[in-house]
């Protein structure tokens, strides 16, 4: 909390600073300022640990690893507070003269923790001019539960399947198994995120914020392209706007938009966790991003949108190994798996039973990774007979209060933890 | 309705369903126990500065809310109850097996084969060195197989006690399986409980008297008595779904004599059987006063020759039926039991010997019986003493 701290004041200040010396040099090197710090505080604690360790992998040394705790949030205001000072400086946003109302873009609890990235210029007016309305209440505690709903039923027990398989011995995981796996993990993160930015923004439209949307059912995408469009938009946003462009996205001839290309995925994947793993996995969709802008988005496009679709869910899936499993053993280990090098078999009496147990499960959260639900109750508020006004309204309000209870009991149970065996 | 209306509507049943249960959680007292659960739930945490900075009084705090949170134990069971609608075939470990059985489940990963063959050492030493005749029962999953869920995984018992008898030997190994296995159409486990039922109990004594050689006592099954009929076990704690309870029963032939039971040295009753733990969820508890460290039983039989047994809980059941073969039995289960477990067995030992003759057991030259007698599980997660 206190760096968090320190981060606003800083950034304030810079602002400020900014402001005063706009149009002078001093003024760069403030912006620049500003940038080291948030990136050196990020870097510090996030990064420190993996780079001590490259370099003892590297240069033989043995030194020791800091093990600093990893302050909630830091990736995501760090970049806030960034976007603000460059925003600032850019002349996009205007200075925000108030300590106070600067805290509240920083430490807006709703997504503090896991987003959406929200650009100052996005909610600058909001800040000091803001109404709460009833309508926009109505929309965001939906919108909230929703998300709740996402995380504690959906997340957590799509989780459940990726937490058996993935300590499961992968040398001996046959393929339908290992397909089980990353199907789940793939689920899971979707809905956890997906959920936690549901909740975020409808407890800031409640407050009379309006933050920007962050997925778009990412798994209906028919390639890569298509993907980060649609996932985690706001990173996308920001890395685009502040790192892409700025290098010259793709104005300045194929070659360096590439480049550009294969830099912001680098860092994309490095900014999600302090491993080769993650750097890997930046790596793997930079190659597919750049193969599909030289030819493979125009062979795709030859072919049905069921096939591109397969494509894409198959790269995607294939991307979340690296994501998921952090040594570089077990993510080979795991590849061999997915392909059945490893001699274990199409599937065994284990991948019957997982899959028969959470076959249903499965079923819904594959139904509401897509438009599928939400389109249903459009369609039937469009129908415009007195009839179906009148079971959207039941379904609008009774769905919610279902999904809650429901979300309760999930939560509850948790820590439910029967303590038998000592007295047995 | 108005657009607005109907936006506020919306509000007040969100928001009243968070309110409601906001007062409720407030004006309720908090539990201090939960006997479904077997332990202390957490109580209101106290507020200190270290406490926030550390970062503990939040989580402490968060704790405290969920464990008294109001109709705690109703929520769980809607949640098994949505798992059972999504066709979850277990639930916190246990199987829904067929026929109303709950059937606890024990994945093969999670006996290593390091840790086989550590108890197993210890176990052969045992035997060597006092000559121990060794029960190791199957746990319901491997006797009721066609009571389980398709495909369900399960450790291979019957492999392990194969490795058992060649390490142990045979002469000393006791094959409970094959008895239980002939047997597993009848009520041999309870159906919401990990234990064997006292007809299960049977049919180890049964396998015992079998395998050392002796004259049965006779004990008449269906004369067996009901001594309450409403028991729902450890199974039924960890799956809260509504089951057919359970009864218990018990042969009256193990009330005949006057006995003599002594607990920890402490307290002493006149029957293998606790009355109270009927009145309470942990009914499985009336057979020996649930556990204790060390146990002395005084049969009445006129006999002169005496039992040490090692034991886990399922031994509580099967050892009123070992009563008429011994005047004393002595009782060790060694989670509750740190020292020296041989030294403290040769204080046991009976001054003259009417034990069979031809033991060459180092200790005690076979002047006292030694029984190892714990369900395969639980001798794999537990089994550990000190020489």
């Amino acid at each position: 909390m206190v760096l968090m701290l320190f981060s606003t004041v800083s950034d304030y200040v810079h602002g400020r600073l900014i402001e005063c010396y706009r149009g002078s040099r001093k003024a760069t090197g403030l912006l620049t300022s500003s940038i080291i710090i948030n990136l050196f505080m990020l870097g510090f604690f996030k990064y420190v640990d993996f780079l001590i360790r490259a370099v003892n992998s590297m240069a033989g040394t043995a030194l020791p690893l800091l093990k600093l705790p990893l302050p909630i949030g830091i990736s995501f205001y760090t970049f806030q507070t960034m976007s603000y000072t460059i925003d600032v400086y850019r002349g996009e946003a205007k200075v925000q003269k108030s300590l106070l109302d600067f805290g509240v873009f920083v430490t807006m609890f709703p997504q503090l923790i896991a987003g959406p990235i929200v650009k100052y210029k996005q909610i600058e007016d909001r800040l000091s001019d803001r109404r709460v309305d009833i309508q926009a209440m109505s929309y965001g505690l939906k919108r909230f539960v929703t998300g709740l709903a996402k995380k504690v039923l959906l997340a957590n027990n799509v989780g459940e399947l990726w937490a058996e398989i993935s300590s499961m011995n992968y040398s001996e995981m046959s393929v339908a198994t290992a397909w089980l796996g990353v199907v789940a993990f793939a689920l899971q993160i979707y809905f956890d995120f997906s959920g936690y930015s549901d909740m975020a923004i409808g407890l800031g439209a409640c407050m009379g914020f309006h933050f920007p949307e962050n997925f778009n059912y990412p798994y209906i995408s028919t390639s890569i392209t298509e993907f980060w469009r649609r996932w985690h938009i706001s990173l996308g946003g920001w890395f685009r706007e502040y790192v892409y462009i700025p290098l010259g996205g793709n104005r300045k001839g194929r070659a360096r938009q590439l480049m550009n290309i294969l830099i912001v995925w680098l860092l994309t994947g490095i900014w999600h966790g302090a491993g080769w793993n993650f750097l890997f996995w930046g790596l793997w969709f930079a190659a597919f991003l750049i193969l599909e802008k030289l030819f493979l988005g125009k062979v795709l496009a030859c072919f049905s949108k069921p096939v591109q679709h397969l494509y894409a869910c198959i790269v995607v899936l294939i991307g979340w190994v690296f994501f998921a499993v952090e040594t570089m053993e077990g993510i080979m280990a795991y590849l061999n798996a997915l392909f059945g090098i490893n001699g274990a078999g199409l599937y065994s009496s284990q991948s019957l039973y997982m899959g028969r147990k959470y076959a249903i499960l499965l079923a819904i959260a594959v139904t509401a990774a897509t438009p599928l639900w939400g389109s249903l109750m459009k369609r039937l508020k469009a129908m415009g007979t007195g009839y179906a006004i009148a079971l959207y309204r039941l379904g609008e309000k009774v769905i919610p209060a279902v999904l809650m209870l429901m979300s309760i009991a999930y939560i509850v149970e948790a820590s439910y933890n029967p303590f038998l065996y000592f007295r047995f | 309705m108005g657009e607005r209306n109907n936006n506020i509507f919306t509000v007040f049943i969100i928001c009243g369903i968070i309110m409601i249960f906001t007062v409720a959680d407030f004006v309720k007292h908090d539990r201090v126990y939960s006997e479904t659960e077997n332990r202390v739930l957490a109580s209101k945490p106290k507020f200190s500065k270290e406490g926030v900075l550390s970062g503990r009084y939040a989580e402490d705090y968060e704790e405290y809310v969920t464990d008294q949170f109001v109709g705690r134990d109703k929520w769980v069971g809607i949640k098994t109850g949505l798992d059972v609608l999504l066709q979850k075939k277990d639930i916190n470990g246990v199987y829904l097996g067929k026929d109303g059985y709950l059937i606890e489940q024990h994945k093969p990963e999670d006996f290593p084969k390091e840790q086989e063959i550590q108890r197993l050492t210890l176990l052969e030493t045992l035997v060597e060195k006092w000559n121990a005749q060794v029960m190791l029962v199957p746990t319901a999953d491997n006797i009721l197989t066609d009571k389980l869920p398709a495909h369900a995984a399960y450790f291979d018992e019957a492999a392990f006690l194969e490795r058992v008898k060649e390490k142990i030997g045979k002469a000393n190994y006791i094959d409970v399986y094959s008895v239980l296995a002939e047997h597993a159409q009848e009520d041999i486990y309870y159906r919401t409980d990990h234990h064997w039922t006292s007809l299960g109990a049977y049919y180890g004594y049964y396998a015992w008297v079998k395998a050392t050689g002796r004259l049965p006592y006779y004990y008449a099954p269906d004369k067996m008595q009901i001594v309450t009929e409403e028991f729902w076990g450890t199974l039924h704690s960890k799956v809260r779904l509504p089951r057919r309870a359970d009864a218990i029963r018990i042969f009256p032939e193990t009330n005949k004599k006057e006995i003599s039971v002594t607990y920890d040295f402490q307290k002493t009753t006149h029957s293998y059987y606790e009355e109270s733990y009927l009145d309470t969820k942990n009914k499985y508890g009336y057979f020996l006063d649930d556990n204790h460290g060390f146990v002395e039983i005084t049969t009445g039989y006129a006999r002169s020759n005496t039992l040490f047994v090692i034991k886990d809980s399922y031994a509580n059941s099967l050892i009123p039926l070992l009563a008429p073969h011994y005047k004393t039995i002595y009782v060790v289960d060694l989670r509750y039991f740190n020292s020296r477990l041989f030294s403290f067995m040769e204080q046991y030992l009976p001054q003259e010997s009417t034990a069979a003759a031809g033991n060459n057991a180092p200790y005690g030259n076979g002047k006292m019986d030694v029984l190892v007698l714990y369900n395969c599980v639980h001798f794999l997660e537990d089994f550990h003493y000190y020489e």
